[in-house]
């Protein structure tokens, strides 16, 4: 037996252990220290206890109102209970509080050696804030509008993406969950609330079928590919067959109509066939293409969560029924107010697209700007020929004699709108509104959905025009 | 100063780290001292206090420092019994007691250590029988998804824990009796020496047992073990490298092999790669990711002991108890309690370095690699840096069969360094 050799295994052995030591304990200090999206995880029940034992700042509307503030929690504003959310220890967080919760906390900070101190050795940095575009008069004047309905309204400003008013009904009673008293009947009484869905932001996460504002888009798609002359007659009689393969199927006439209609005019009446036609011509795919650009399909990236909604089940218009369904804002579309008034506030800016959102300043407890949200470069999503072409029409829809949207008429201001019935599974039809005013240089675009309206469309005009008159002449 | 009384000394420091953990578990628990707080640090002696005796009276001029470094760690582990499992100490100190009678066992029987290097395959069949014994149909027993467990009358235990240390004794008995023939191989594929067939059957043997315990038992952490154990052994016994890195290929294409052929296996690494996916953090890595959220949580200085969350880790008193301790001392303290693991293992390893010989070197060698493999495949794990495993962190995790075998393996060491010390004498 050779002793000597085992030894010098030994030592080559006690080397390699070394070695895997230090590497292993390498790799657990990158985990402890080096890991800061560990550290911040939602998840993690330590972030939680953090978030919520500790002093939150603000949450304030873009002239300085406070919507927000306090521990416990006081919230000034009734109609932004989605928007503003909650934090609560026992039923988590929602909406600004939860997106904007490091800051508002006090866990974000300008200062790196603050944030190596909260790290490593547990301080606490004073708190944030955060401030919303939302317009407190806008905000008022839609709530009021559309108080006692279910439904919701979202406003923005086509220039800019931030969102100046925002309001979902049924809205949860988050005052009472910020009280310890209150908190679990109050919670209760939202998670148990199946049908009414309080806790449901609509404006950003409602998907609704579009009825007849998607006509907008098929507008884009037909001018934009170049089928359709806005001021030539096509001839409409009702009911309409591209060809007899559609067998029992047929598109029906708004308005039960025989004769001659251009832009200006089907979007006053709504022609369901106009727009079937002009789908029909621009073709699935094109107009497929056309509602992506647009964003629907998509969610919109606003800093709250937003739905995608759906073109159709597939996702493509493969059959020429469901491209003319479509075209008049049946077929399987599925889209959410905020899409909606994203596609009137493209049409608004000239043909230019911003991102919304609602934090328009985040702030450490130094006051100093950890972020500036902003509605990025802006897409060009149609020419602005095209969008020209559009707000004349959607000047007409609203102005014209005998226009369907005529409730959305505001004396001394132009108001350029669609107004859209939509059918749907559930029961009644939705109602729709989606406009911007002034015309010529618009300031804010809005789109108000009304959960199974009576008078469709003729009923959710008029919130749109409140929340238009409100907003427009507002200094910003 | 003789070793004894060496020892004796630095036995204070595992009391004192009871002592003061202890009290700072229980006052942040209850704001009060309570019966743990004296019940810790007197078990942690007198758990020391007899070993030494039992040393003394065996006449033993081993090493100083290994038994004071178990019991630092036996410290940590009893604090963080009472710290995360508080239920569970009185059962943890009662097997602190079962674990320092098998110590005293160990250091008599067998009079002659030489004597385990004489019956190998007997060692050999043992450590595979109670390393397969959980597959038997009555007393195997799946917990949390792996068939580790025996069931005998008055309780469960994982036998792979003695597995270990009878497949040690083979390996190094069969080692030290054909490495010479293992390691000047007649014939060479490439860098590779083949050994003749008779020798190489070991190899390729240990490698099935291995494959098997991983896909029928679902048992990575014992699969890794043995055949770790098993190449370290390999490598002191011929200095072949080529050996690992062979039998290293073989564990990867099992492996591979496994992963493609068995969900539950493919499971396992797929928590361990993306163990934040959607799909898998509220669910089968549920428990991982809360244990990596203990480790982020703990910093450089440690949220103190009790100031942290460990508790919203699923079992964290046996599988995450790294994480844990990670946790409430950070990374000062991780590096501290890894420092303990290494020098245990190096002491162990200076053992092997004087043992007179082949087959006592290869046994200390053997067992200390074991208990250092041990040591990193489970910190490893609970940091997501290796697959994650189901056996214990030596020494503190809670559980009775791994303290047991890890207090008899202390005995073993201490025996081959008492026997280099009378070598030297004679």
């Amino acid at each position: 037996m050779n002793r000597t050799a085992v030894g010098d295994n030994i030592r080559a052995l006690a080397l390699a252990l070394i070695a895997l030591f230090l590497l292993t304990s390498v790799g657990v200090g990158r985990r402890m220290l080096l890991s800061p999206e560990l550290a911040n995880d939602p998840q993690d029940p330590r972030v939680a206890a953090v978030v919520f034992d500790r002093a939150r700042g603000p949450v304030l509307a873009r002239d300085g109102t406070v919507l927000a503030q306090g521990r416990p929690r006081q919230y000034a504003e009734p109609s932004l209970a989605q928007v503003v959310g909650y934090a609560s220890a026992a039923y988590g967080a929602a909406g600004i509080e939860l997106a904007y919760g490091a800051a508002l906390v006090g866990q974000d900070s300008t200062d790196p050696l603050a944030v190596l101190r909260v790290r490593f050795l547990g301080a606490r940095a004073p708190p944030g804030s955060v401030t919303l575009g939302i317009d407190p008069a806008t905000q008022r004047a839609a709530a009021a509008a559309l108080a006692g309905r279910t439904g919701a309204v979202v406003a923005l400003d086509p220039r800019t993406g931030q969102i100046l008013a925002s309001v979902s009904l049924p809205a949860p009673d988050t005052r009472a969950l910020a009280d310890p008293a209150r908190a679990a009947t109050a919670w209760a009484a939202m998670a148990t609330g199946a049908d009414s869905r309080p806790l449901l932001d609509r404006a950003a996460q409602g998907l609704y079928a579009p009825g007849s504002i998607f006509k907008i888009v098929t507008a884009v798609a037909a001018l934009e590919a170049g089928v359709l002359d806005p001021t030539a007659k096509v001839r409409v009689d009702d009911p309409f067959q591209a060809d007899p393969s559609w067998g029992a199927y047929a598109v029906r006439s708004s308005s039960a109509a025989h004769g001659d209609f251009d832009l200006s005019l089907a979007m006053a009446r709504s022609e369901n066939i106009y727009f079937a036609k002009a789908a029909l011509a621009t073709g699935g795919a094109r107009l497929a293409e056309t509602a992506a650009r647009l964003g629907i399909g998509r969610a919109p990236a606003l800093d709250l969560p937003a739905s995608r909604g759906q073109l159709s089940r597939s996702g493509t218009l493969d059959r020429p029924t469901l491209v003319a369904d479509t075209g008049f804002g049946q077929g399987e579309l599925l889209v959410s107010p905020l899409q909606m008034a994203l596609v009137a506030a493209a049409v608004a800016n000239g043909g230019v697209q911003m991102d919304p959102h609602h934090a328009i300043a985040v702030r450490d407890g130094g006051g100093n700007a950890l972020a500036a949200p902003d509605g990025g470069p802006g897409r060009r999503v149609m020419s602005a020929d095209v969008a020209r072409i559009l707000t004349r029409a959607l000047v007409d829809a609203v102005e014209a004699p005998g226009a369907f949207a005529a409730g959305a008429r505001v004396g001394g201001l132009r108001v350029a709108g669609k107004t859209g019935t939509a059918e749907n599974p559930s029961g009644a039809a939705h109602g729709w509104f989606v406009g911007f005013a002034p015309a010529d240089a618009p300031t804010v675009a809005v789109a108000v959905v009304l959960e199974h309206a009576p008078r469709g469309g003729e009923d959710a005009a008029p919130i749109g025009a409140a929340v238009l008159r409100a907003a427009v002449g507002r200094a910003r | 100063m003789s070793r004894r009384a060496v020892e004796l000394r630095l036995l204070g420091w595992p009391v004192a780290l009871a002592a003061t953990g202890g009290l700072a578990v229980a006052l942040a628990d209850a704001g009060a001292p309570d019966l743990s707080t004296v019940a810790i640090p007197l078990a942690v002696a007198g758990t020391g206090l007899a070993l030494h005796l039992a040393l003394r009276l065996s006449g033993s001029r081993a090493d100083a420092v290994l038994l004071p470094l178990a019991l630092a760690l036996v410290a940590i582990g009893l604090v963080l019994v009472r710290r995360l499992a508080p239920g569970l100490l009185p059962l943890q100190l009662a097997w602190l007691a079962v674990g320092a009678a098998a110590f005293a066992a160990a250091l008599v029987v067998p009079r002659d250590l030489g004597a385990l290097a004489r019956y190998p395959y007997t060692w050999a069949l043992a450590g595979l029988a109670l390393l397969l014994s959980p597959l038997l149909p009555v007393i195997g027993r799946e917990v949390y998804g792996t068939r580790i467990w025996v069931r005998l009358g008055i309780g469960s235990f994982q036998p792979s824990e003695a597995a270990k240390l009878a497949l040690v004794i083979f390996f190094a008995a069969y080692l030290a009796e054909h490495r010479e023939l293992i390691a000047r191989a007649p014939r060479r594929i490439g860098p590779l020496p083949v050994p003749p067939l008779a020798y190489l059957a070991p190899i390729l043997v240990m490698w099935a047992v291995a494959m098997l315990v991983l896909v029928a038992e679902r048992d990575l952490g014992a699969t890794l073990l043995v055949f770790g154990g098993f190449l370290a052994l390999l490598w002191l016994a011929t200095g072949e490298l080529a050996y690992v890195a062979a039998g290293l290929a073989l564990l990867a294409a099992g492996g591979a092999a496994a992963v493609a052929l068995f969900p539950h296996v493919a499971a396992r690494v797929e928590i361990w790669q993306r163990p934040f996916a959607d799909d898998l953090r509220f669910g089968a890595s549920y428990q991982l990711v809360q244990g990596l959220f203990a480790l982020a949580g703990g910093g450089l200085f440690g949220a103190g002991l009790g100031g942290g969350m460990p508790e919203r880790i699923p079992v964290v008193w046996s599988d995450f108890v790294f994480d844990a301790f990670a946790e409430e001392a950070g990374f000062a303290g991780v590096l501290a309690l890894l420092a303990v693991f290494l020098l245990l293992a190096h002491r162990g390893l200076a053992i092997a370095l004087r043992a007179p010989t082949a087959f006592l070197q290869l046994l200390a060698g053997g067992l200390a690699a074991s208990l250092a493999l041990q040591t990193l495949v489970i910190v490893g794990g609970n940091a997501a840096l290796v697959p994650l495993t189901g056996i214990t962190l030596p020494f503190v995790a809670y559980g009775g069969s791994s303290l047991v075998a890890n207090f008899v393996l202390l005995a073993l060491l201490l025996r081959v360094s008492d026997e280099s010390a009378r070598a030297r004498v004679r």
